[in-house]
């Protein structure tokens, strides 16, 4: 008993370990091994900027998480309608802080975070997924530069739509409909003899 | 008999009008359907299908050919004999721009120790040839958009980061694979490795692990 105690616990501990291990490996991220290389300073893109995108009534909201010690450039940042039936209007941003670089002057910065608030109408009254497109570009003050990055988002919706999924007239269409249901038949029935097939 | 067109009138009436709710009621999901979604669309803490597989940084200088500035198709194999400081750029890059005065030191102060440095750019070729004049840059330069990622990726860098720099030896050996803007401290002690190196005074695994650490070094100290 003691001993298959004792092995159960050593299966977990093992287990612990080989997680532990698999973290500690993947805690290494970059995609190079071989020759000498720096290759664990930076980050991946997709770890070094993560976006999401919700639906708030009419607006998008399109949320990027920066890295410590990364940024993105204010005017590489688009967000774009992509299913066919949605029309987006200019993203609102907020100002970002202004980076001072020797050749390419002063441009705009966004670090931490930065929320990007997009209003938008649709022409089929939802028959497609909201589907957009983002694409941002950006880099590491370590001295290293992402190609822009294009992703295809399904915003997702940011509180429970229980409410807005009936019609504000709908019950009262139901209740209408059955009544003049009602209405129909009792004056259909009016004046109407009950005929018995001749015995 | 009025009473029974009318009857009909509003049976007809409240029929339409549920119908018409019904059908306006949204058919089709009103809004999208949640198993549909793009792997990196969640801001949430990063899975491993986010990180790229990885991928070994050849032994060898791999095969591959670009346009040189006048458009003709150059062997990186042309350069053989030497030892190769390939630095991957692109003209929006700003720690790109940054780093091209030391390529320009490298290229003239290693210049009669047998190496050269090689420019890659990954990048329309009428930019490159004009942010070229602008900014004089002297060394050899090869042109390319998506056969100049392909180089990139024969050197392990599948997803693309820019400025990164390759150094071989005269044998054409990778010794090592520098990502990010590339400063004189890194540069010297790598090329004095590739000197010993090509001097005969050290094997290869040495010189990598004395870079790695050299690197370290100096990345913890800054």
């Amino acid at each position: 008993m003691m001993w298959l105690l004792y092995s159960a616990r050593m299966k977990i501990l093992l287990t612990a370990l080989l997680l532990l291990l698999a973290g500690v490996a993947s805690a290494k991220p970059w995609w190079i091994r071989g020759a000498a290389s720096n290759e664990t300073d930076f980050l991946p893109p997709d770890v070094a900027f993560r976006v999401a995108a919700s639906v708030d009534d009419n607006i998008i909201r399109v949320r990027w998480v920066i890295a410590d010690g990364y940024y993105l450039y204010r005017h590489r940042m688009s967000i774009t309608a992509e299913s066919p039936d949605l029309v987006t209007f200019a993203p609102a941003m907020p100002p970002g802080v202004v980076k001072v670089d020797p050749y390419f002057g002063s441009q705009e910065i966004y670090r931490q975070q930065v929320e990007a608030a997009v209003r938008f109408t649709r022409i089929d009254a939802g028959a497609h997924p909201l589907q957009i497109k983002v694409i941002y570009q950006g880099c590491a003050d370590a001295g290293l530069c992402y190609p822009p990055i294009t992703k295809v988002i399904y915003p997702q919706e940011s509180r429970p739509t229980a409410a807005a999924a009936s019609h504000p007239f709908e019950t009262i269409a139901i209740l209408a409909g059955g009544l003049a249901f009602l209405l129909a038949g009792l004056l259909l029935r009016k004046g109407r003899k009950l005929e018995l097939p001749a015995a | 008999m009025n009473g029974r067109i009318a009857g009909i009138a509003l049976l007809a009436l409240g029929m339409a009008a549920g119908a018409w709710f019904q059908f306006t009621r949204g058919t089709p999901p009103s809004r999208p359907g949640p198993a549909i979604r793009v792997a990196a669309g969640e801001a949430s803490a990063p899975s491993s299908d986010d990180l790229p597989p990885v991928v070994k940084i050849p032994d060898r200088l791999p095969q591959f050919s670009l346009g040189d500035r006048s458009g003709k198709t150059t062997p990186i194999a042309s350069f053989a004999g030497k030892s190769l400081i390939i630095n991957f750029w692109a003209t929006w890059c700003a720690p790109c721009r940054s780093e091209i005065p030391l390529l320009e030191t490298l290229q003239a102060e290693w210049a009669g120790r047998g190496a050269s440095v090689v420019g890659i750019a990954v990048d329309h070729r009428d930019q490159v040839l004009e942010f070229a004049d602008r900014f004089k840059i002297g060394y050899p330069l090869l042109i390319g958009e998506q056969d100049a990622l392909d180089a990139a990726a024969s050197f392990g860098v599948t997803s693309p980061v820019f400025p990164f720099t390759v150094f071989t030896d005269r044998r054409g050996e990778v010794v090592a694979l520098f990502i990010g803007e590339l400063h004189q401290p890194q540069a010297e002690l790598i090329l004095s490795q590739v000197q010993q190196l090509n001097a005969g005074q050290i094997e290869l695994p040495a010189a990598r692990r004395a870079i790695t650490a050299g690197l370290s070094a100096l990345h913890s100290s800054t």
